[in-house]
Formats: structure tokens, sequence, C-alpha cells
């Protein structure tokens, strides 16, 4: 319990990962803006496809990691493991919002539109909305062991649902840029600010991560104190009625 | 055992339904609102009104079914019985089972009245009526079993009744697709390769869900 609370000291390996993931970031938006040339066809709005990309793969592993901390939880009760269940889903949200803000902005230039309903961008909504889901019931769930078992259900529900979901969305319509798959990024400038956008938000990820998780275990620790707290006060009371009015 | 108790605990259900049916009543009144609703809203003149059946049918079913959901655990929690209920020697496996079952009779009978109902209101036929019948028992069966698992996780939280349709409707999202999509094919009868698809797909999920769900309701309620 109290190693809980004194370790909330910002440590310095944090601080040390929190200025490398800001040097790799300077070192993406240089890249980005002044390495990679713009698209042939798409001009510069196609340099989006870097911050987009990137922040689709943090959400992607944010929000697996999340639920399979969330099984190993249900199946094997952690406090750890559940703080990083939480974190998780959290950044993954976050990153979730980013891809659904940066990609209607691309899709605006070169689809012509702000949103069509093509797999992966259902996929990427309805997820959105289960994550939320499943923060939403975190946070309004009874606190103690039960309720924590009732968001880790549902966090470990949302995986293979989503795999559904998307073989769902795939039969149901289909035009996104297939860039990865369709033999990838040909100029060496453009797939070096590739790799180094999804390396700087990687480590964003994991610094939020990390942030978010070390919250997580202090709202524990508060909600262990405010049990131990009224658990004293409800034997002092006890004890008091028992003793004879002098 | 596990089905006698199952049975035991559906029969009190059903009895409590054909003696006070306020829920099912209130799931068949709400159906027919829904449908009145999505005609004020979808109908234009001189457009076909059979066109938006399939959209009209399954969202209905899916809203009416979230009725029912809400008040499926009420005699349990109301008699302070809940915890009892899923404590029993062969675990929360029989309440949860009956409780399904019980929502899949309530969400059949609204269908079998809902689907006639939009067709007469919609002026609309069925081509292939029995690979509509067929799709909407896999999905009222989907809908059912992650429905009580739903309903189930959210008996404690706060605001349950806000937060079971935001929880249940994306996780449903591959039922309600592959519905609407079997009942437009049926409409037109062509493409037989593309429904057996979408029905494949159905009881895939069913699978799924009738595996994952128990399981995930004996975890939550026992620890």
């Amino acid at each position: 319990m109290t190693g809980a609370v004194t370790h909330s000291r910002t440590p310095t390996t944090l601080l040390a990962a929190v200025a490398g993931v800001t040097a790799l970031w300077l070192a993406a938006l240089y890249a980005i803006v002044l390495v990679a040339q713009p698209d042939a066809i798409l001009g510069i709005v196609q340099k989006v496809f870097y911050v987009h990309v990137a922040a689709a793969f943090a959400m992607l592993i944010c929000l697996s990691a999340g639920s399979v901390a969330s099984l190993v939880d249900l199946l094997q009760p952690n406090d750890r493991i559940d703080a990083a269940a939480r974190a998780l889903v959290d950044t993954g949200v976050l990153f979730a919002l980013a891809v659904l803000t940066t990609g209607p902005l691309w899709a605006r230039k070169s689809w012509g539109m702000w949103w069509t309903w093509e797999p992966r961008l259902t996929l990427t909504l309805l997820v959105l909305l289960i994550a939320v889901g499943v923060l939403a019931v975190r946070t309004l769930a009874p606190p103690g062991p039960a309720g924590r078992r009732v968001g880790a259900a549902l966090a470990t529900l949302a995986a293979p649902t989503a795999y559904l979901i998307h073989v769902a969305v795939q039969r149901w319509g289909g035009t996104h840029p297939q860039v990865i798959q369709g033999g990838g990024i040909q100029s060496p400038g453009m797939r070096l600010a590739f790799w180094v956008t999804v390396a700087a938000m990687l480590g964003l990820a994991a610094v939020v991560t990390t942030l978010r998780y070390r919250v997580a275990r202090l709202e524990d620790a508060v909600v262990a104190l405010r049990l131990d707290l009224s658990a004293r006060d409800l034997r002092r009371a006890r004890t008091a009625a028992r003793e004879p009015v002098s | 055992m596990t089905l006698r108790l199952t049975w035991l605990l559906l029969r009190k259900d059903l009895v409590v339904a054909v003696r006070a049916p306020e829920v099912l009543g209130f799931m068949l009144l709400f159906a027919l609102l829904c449908v009145v609703l999505f005609a004020f809203g979808f109908l234009r003149a001189g457009a076909a009104a059979a066109a938006q059946v399939p959209g009209v049918l399954w969202v209905t079913l899916l809203f009416s079914g979230t009725v029912g959901l809400l008040r499926l655990f009420a005699p349990e929690e109301e008699g302070g019985v809940l915890v009892q209920a899923q404590r029993t020697r062969r675990g929360a496996l029989p309440l949860f089972l009956s409780k399904a079952a019980l929502q899949l009779a309530f969400t059949g009978v609204v269908a079998a009245i809902t689907l006639p109902a939009v067709l007469v209101f919609f002026d609309a036929e069925l081509r292939e009526p029995v690979v509509v019948l067929a799709a909407l028992a896999l999905g009222l069966f989907g809908q059912a079993v992650l429905g009580t698992l739903c309903a189930a996780l959210l008996v404690h939280v706060r605001l349950r009744e806000v937060m079971l349709p935001l929880l249940l409707y994306p996780l449903l999202a591959p039922v309600l697709l592959a519905g609407v999509q079997v009942t437009v094919l049926a409409q037109d009868d062509a493409g037989s390769d593309a429904t057996t698809g979408w029905l494949v797909l159905m009881a895939a999920f069913d699978v799924a869900v009738a595996i994952v769900a128990p399981w995930l309701h004996e975890k939550v309620s026992r620890g």
C-alpha cells in the first residue's frame, strides 16, 4: 500500500523516457516536413499519412494488449495487471481518436469526402465505441473486486467481437489505400519518415500508458486507504458503543 | 442437474410472464412504435417503401430486445436472491441459460408479430421467407446470449439503462449487418452464395458467444 504511494515521485528513468520520446518526435517532424518528398499525386496532404498510420499502430497495440491484460486479470487476479489493462484501454481510446481525426483530413483530399463506410473506417469507429463503453463501465461499476471483474470481462469480450466485426464489415463493403500490403513505400525518404514516426508514436504510447498506469495505481491506493479509514471508524464507533457512559 | 435447474428457473420466469405479461407487452408496443417512427422517418413519396423493410425490421428487433434485457434480472434483484441464484451448486450457468432462453422466447414472440407487421405496413413481400426465418433464428439467438451477458454484467453498474445499449449495439454490429443483408437478398431472390456467407457468419457469431458468454458470466459472478 505505502509502496504505491511512495513510488509516485517521478523517477529519473521516466523523465529520460519522456526526453527520448520528445527527441524522437522532433526527428519525426523533421523527417515528415523536410526529408520525405511530397506525394506526386496527393501533394502535401499525403504527409498526414505518417501520423495517421502510426497512430493506428499504437491504437491496435494498446487495445489488443489491454484486452489480453484483462483476460489475464480475470483468470489470475492481479492488481498491477488490472491497472495496466485500464491504462492500455485509456491510451488506446486516445489513439483511436487521433486515427479518426487524421483519417478524414486525408480522405477529404484523396477520396473527395470526409467519411465513407469502408471496412477499416467502420471497424475503427465501432472499436472506439466499444472501448469507450468499456471505460464508462469501469468508471460506473461499483468499487471492489466484483466491479473490476465486470470491466475485465467486457474488455476481454471486446477482442473476439472486434474480430467478428472485422469479418462482417469486410463482407459489407470496401476503398482504403493499401499502402503497407501493396508493395510498401518506394521512396527512401518517405520510408525513413514513416518508420521514425512509428517509433515516436509507439514511444509516446508507452510513456502515456506508463503515466496512466501510475495514476491507476494511485487511484487504487486511495480506494484502499478510504476502506481502511472507514473500517477504523467503524471499529471505534463499535468500541465507543460498548463502553459504559460515565 | 444443470438442465433441470435451468428448466425450473425458466418455468418460474415463464409462469411470471404469463401471469403478469408487462415486459413482453412493453416489448411488443415498443416494437410497433419503432415501426411507426421508422415509417415517419424513412418513407418518401414516390420511393418504394419495400426497400426500407430490412433495416426497419432488424433495428426494431434490436431496440425492442433491449427493453426485455433491462428487466431480465429484475425478479431476482427485486426479490433479493440474485447472488444466491448465481451461487447454486451448479454455478451461475443455470441462471444464465434460463435468462437467455427467456429473452430468446420474448424476442421470438416479438419477431413473429413484427415481421408480418413490417411487411404489411411497408407493402413488401419476401421471395425467400425461409432464409429470413433462418436469419432471424440465428440473429435473435446471438442477441439473446450476448444481451443476457451484458445485462448480467451491468446489474450492479450505475446508469445501466444507458450503458446496456451503448455496449450491446456495437458488439451486435455483425448480427445487424448480416441480418439486413440476408433480408435484402431474400427480397430480390438473388445471390444464394452471398446469403449462405452471411448466414455462416451469423452462425459463427452464435457459436462464439455461446462459448464465451456463459464462461465470462461464471467468472464474473463467482470470482
